[in-house]
């Protein structure tokens, strides 16, 4: 909550090198720049601890809704983290990630509306896919 | 509070006497045990052990072990049941009692090895119920499948008493397959449902 608010009154870039964890999802495994292109543009910004956040957001209750929305997504996946998690986690979290790219899930459709740059091409979904399936079952549990 | 929670489910279980649902008779028990845990050291649960042990001395020796496990896998039985009736709603209300059930278990029964792996089980399993209580079907089924390895790696690690069988079914998900747990030879598939209520074959029987 704290680092939220803080947040706002930090330049976006300064604030992105800052908040690296060693338990985040390109030190648990070896992503290429692609994937990583991919997952910033149109996952972190609810995902992870470091959200890029919109000229929306300096406006209420846009900022209390995104903050909210943010909550919830870090609560289910969190790629700062990612290394905290157990493995049997790590796993189910990517085999629910690639099922909720396959069908759409996500990105939610109310953010892509508005950031259509997050939305993922068929070409993004499979270099994911593929990827991420490949991660999945190089873990033992 | 939650302290005595534990030691009411606990004191539950070993009587093996009601349901969750008839909490209310037990009711005064609980408050005299509240009583007695205010007086212990919050974390000296050997004495809670003792109080408990001390009623129910000679249930005890028999149903140490599996009782704990038995709440939890009845709950996974009323979410397979309720998937393979395509009843979502039934579902979720399982979801939510084994969330119960995970926090009526009493883990200090546990060694330590054991501990560390139930604790990785029981944080994936919660998550998976969360989902199940909360969601539509097919992202019930898709959390059911995990959950179901969760419960089948908990009962390799701490046993139970009943009869279950792990049924495969090969067509789920794009034929990669997945297993369940079943208190019955006969197939009811909770991924399939009435789709296809008898696809899948018995790999194992426990018990």
């Amino acid at each position: 909550m704290v680092v939220l608010v803080g947040i706002q009154f930090i330049p976006t870039t300064r604030n992105q090198s800052v908040l690296i964890l060693q338990t985040d999802f390109n030190n648990t495994f070896q992503v290429p720049n692609n994937v990583q292109q991919i997952l910033k543009i149109s996952c972190y910004d609810c995902h992870s601890n470091n959200t890029n956040y919109p000229w929306y957001n300096k406006i209420q209750p846009a900022s209390w809704l995104l903050e909210n929305h943010i909550k919830e997504g870090k609560k289910e996946l969190n790629f700062s983290e990612f290394g905290t998690y157990s493995k049997r986690r790590q796993k189910n979290k990517l085999k629910s990630i690639i099922n909720q790219i396959k069908k759409d899930e996500m990105p939610l459709y109310s953010y892509t509306l508005i950031h259509k740059d997050a939305k993922l091409s068929e070409r993004n979904k499979k270099d994911l896919i593929d990827w991420l399936s490949k991660q999945k079952d190089s873990i033992e549990k | 509070m939650k302290k005595s929670i534990y030691v009411l489910a606990f004191s539950v279980l070993l009587l093996g006497a009601c349901k969750n649902d008839k909490k209310q008779v037990e009711s005064n028990e609980m408050q005299t045990k509240e009583m007695q845990m205010d007086t212990d050291d919050g974390h000296d649960h050997s004495s809670m052990d003792e109080s408990t042990m001390h009623e129910n001395k000679d249930i005890e020796a028999t149903t140490q072990k599996s009782a704990s496990t038995s709440e939890i896998i009845d709950r996974y039985l009323q979410i397979k049941n309720s998937l393979a009736e395509d009843n979502s709603k039934k579902a979720a209300e399982g979801g939510k009692m084994m969330l119960a059930a995970f926090s009526n278990f009493d883990m200090n029964k546990l060694s330590e090895s054991q501990y560390k792996e139930y604790m990785e089980i029981l944080e994936d399993a919660k998550e998976h119920a969360e989902h199940i209580s909360d969601s539509p079907i097919d992202h019930q089924r898709e959390h059911f499948e995990n959950l179901s390895t969760d419960l089948n790696d908990l009962i390799s690690l701490l046993g139970t008493n009943k009869t279950l069988y792990v049924t495969y079914c090969p067509m789920y998900n794009n034929k990669k397959g997945a297993i369940w747990l079943s208190e019955t030879k006969t197939i009811k598939n909770p991924y399939l449902g009435s789709k296809m209520p008898t696809c899948g074959e018995i790999q194992k029987q426990i018990n």
